[in-house]
């Protein structure tokens, strides 16, 4: 089965979906220790079946398997790359903690950790397309402690150079969408963090035979804009409707031209954008000049995991229904 | 010289506290037993800093939530609102919103300086503040300018140094805004003329901190006015900066941040360090050695490790500089 992705303004997602029930009870089992992975593979499956139903139901073009199994977009890499140990409790907000995770030795990829479940969500997308979707090495770095490497240069380097391993694996799977997450990288927007990241994306991405994507959220987008235009991507995936499109005036000025991941639904609001709202932003971009629709992939600022499904659902069916009522009008 | 140690601020929060407060939410445990549990993981900390010979010491204030949550608790006309980043930690705090004049409900200090005083004896407790520009430029306050935030809540936090001087503290302000790369002259300018106002009558034991990054030439030049006996700058988070901005302390006794408060390695005197210190020091008898930040980011029993670290690395730094350490117990 193939499936046609629309010329002008595809729809995609970010990567992460709300947790379905199988999902939950699957993650519950394996921190009590009450199942392995094995056993527990059944329950991810149903899951991803469901957010796939979810995405082909709202019309999304190219969809995710929505993380299921991910409880945290670090911690579940950290804890299947060797030489990470799992960490202490650290505080993340309030009274709520993660383990932030330990590198404690030389770090070593050992086998696919995303490609089954990218597998799983192909095996029911009726033809869609499945982004591959990995946490980038400055990301993985900066939000881990490390007492191995002699600087964070040289951690984010080796960390480059395993999770390519991961890339090369899902592109052998069929994968012709990556995208790498470094939501880190909006925290620190220097140009000589850029340059760390970007060195990073080059050992991740070249020669690589697939859509390469770089996800950035939340933070000073605007300030690491003008020191990444030159990376080895093809795509920035970037978040505009949380921060009102403060975004968009810098596209023009820094001459962007690069594919346009562009956020539209607001993943920190329960409340569902409308159809009309949704065509409202995106002639906001048209109307820049900048870009040809064929460059622009619409979708939600970031991952959907923090709403409630029927929530999530009906955001990406408006998005959708927009992304086709634009396609008329350009 | 004369060399001595304090720690800049929080503690991250042990078991036993962050059990505490769990039931407190919970409402499994009247007030009274979270205080106790409480005041018991405080003293935990207060006695490792004695144990490391710190003349000064912080409670740890291991209830906050983050720097600003309990005073916007017991401000009238201000509330908290939804999660956002603190600078570039992995770190979320709530975004304070003032919707009208804020006043004193109740202070903060006082009942805990009365407390923690005892324990600490006979070191002497410091008292930590926000800093109003911090808090100001943070938070959201419809209809107000940043600068009228700023000096309504300099005037409550004035009002807290008034009723805690008699107990011999030290006071310290925050203002890590300060050490952003946007920060202007201006804005150091506010700080400082707030600041000084805040510690004017306890400037002999005031402390005024710059942290999470070296500020700027221009900021820097605006610190040197502070009406602070102590000026605390983060040299670890960026060594190459601080080589390049640092200038003597013209009129403080500068508190240097070495020991790394936001990673878990065992902290290393370099060349480099000792060289920043020195130029910092250059026109005063006395040098204060501290975290680079608060260490409530890390887990407990590293801020543990690093506590008796910073007792190490207050007597290396004297024999480097030919100077005499000033502990606690002598
Ligand atoms: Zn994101």
């Amino acid at each position: 089965m193939t499936y046609e992705v629309p010329r002008k303004f595809p729809t995609t997602v970010v990567g992460s979906y709300p947790k379905l029930p199988p999902a939950k009870e699957a993650l519950r089992r394996l921190r009590k220790g009450l199942a392995s992975e094995e056993e527990v593979r059944p329950l991810f499956e149903e899951a991803i079946k469901g957010v796939v139903e979810d995405q082909l139901w709202a019309g999304i073009d190219i969809i995710s398997d929505g993380e299921q199994t991910r409880e945290d977009m670090v911690v579940y890499f950290a804890e299947r790359v060797k030489g990470y140990m799992p960490g202490e409790w650290v505080k993340i907000f309030d009274n709520v903690y993660f383990r932030k995770p330990i590198i404690y030795d030389r770090v070593e990829w050992t086998r696919p950790l995303t490609v089954q479940d990218w597998l799983t969500a192909t095996r029911y997308s009726k033809g869609r397309p499945v982004k591959g979707i990995l946490t980038g090495p400055y990301t993985m770095v900066e939000w881990s402690f490390d007492l191995y490497y002699k600087d964070r240069y040289e951690a984010i380097i080796a960390l480059a150079r395993e999770i390519r391993k991961e890339i090369e694996a899902l592109v052998e799977a069929g994968a012709k969408y990556i995208q790498v997450d470094e939501p880190a990288l909006s925290t620190r927007p220097w140009r000589e963090e850029a340059e760390i990241a970007g060195e990073a994306l080059k050992i991740l991405f070249n020669g690589i035979e697939a859509k390469k994507i770089v996800h950035i959220c939340f933070g000073r987008v605007e300030e690491i804009l003008p020191y990444i235009l030159d990376y080895p991507v093809d795509q920035f995936d970037l978040e505009f409707k949380n921060s009102n499109f403060r975004l968009l005036p810098y596209l023009k000025e820094y001459g962007y031209n690069k594919e346009l991941g562009y956020g539209v639904i607001d993943v920190h609001n329960t409340q569902v954008e409308s159809v009309e709202e949704i065509l409202r932003d995106i002639e906001r971009l048209m109307n820049l000049g900048i870009l040809p629709p064929e460059k622009v992939y619409v979708d939600p600022d970031c991952g959907l995991k923090r709403l409630p499904r029927d929530v999530a659902r009906m955001k990406l069916r408006n998005m959708a229904e927009a992304a086709r009522i634009a396609r008329e009008q350009w | 010289m004369i060399v001595w140690g304090m720690v800049l601020g929080g503690y991250p929060r042990s078991r036993l506290a962050r059990y505490a407060l769990r039931d407190a939410e919970r409402g499994s445990i009247p007030y009274l037993e979270l205080h106790k549990r409480i005041a018991l993981a405080s003293a935990e900390i207060i006695g490792a800093q004695k144990a490391a010979g710190l003349p000064v010491v912080v409670d740890g204030m291991v209830d906050w939530h983050d720097i600003f949550r309990p005073f916007i608790r017991s401000w009238r006309n201000v509330s908290v609102n939804g999660l956002l980043r603190y600078f570039d930690n992995n770190f979320f705090y709530r975004i304070p919103v003032f919707t009208g004049e804020p006043d004193i409900i109740e202070p903060v200090w006082p009942q805990r300086v009365r407390e923690y005083s005892l324990l600490a004896d006979p070191a002497t407790l410091k008292v930590v503040l926000p800093g109003p520009l911090t808090l100001a430029k943070m938070s959201e306050h419809p209809g107000f300018r940043d600068e009228e935030i700023a000096d309504l809540v300099a005037n409550l936090l004035s009002r807290e140094v008034s009723l805690v001087q008699e107990y011999g503290v030290y006071v310290q302000i925050d203002e890590p805004i300060l050490s952003d790369r946007k920060a202007t002259r201006d804005d150091a300018t506010l700080a400082v003329d707030l600041a000084s106002k805040i510690l004017g009558p306890v400037s002999d034991r005031g402390i005024f901190a710059v942290y999470f990054d070296f500020p700027s030439k221009q900021v820097l030049e605006k610190l040197l006015e502070v009406k602070a006996r102590y000026l605390m700058l983060d040299i670890e988070d960026s060594p190459a900066r601080a080589r390049e901005n640092a200038v003597p302390l013209t009129g403080h006794v500068p508190v240097v941040g070495i020991v790394d408060g936001r990673r878990i390695h065992t902290d290393r005197l370099s060349d480099t360090t000792v060289s920043i210190v020195k130029a910092l020091a250059e026109e005063t008898d006395e040098v204060v050695v501290t975290t680079t930040t608060w260490m409530d980011l890390i887990p407990y029993r590293y801020a543990l490790k690093k506590t008796s670290i910073l007792g190490e690395i207050v007597r290396e730094l004297a024999s480097r500089v030919g100077g005499e350490v000033r502990t606690l117990w002598r």
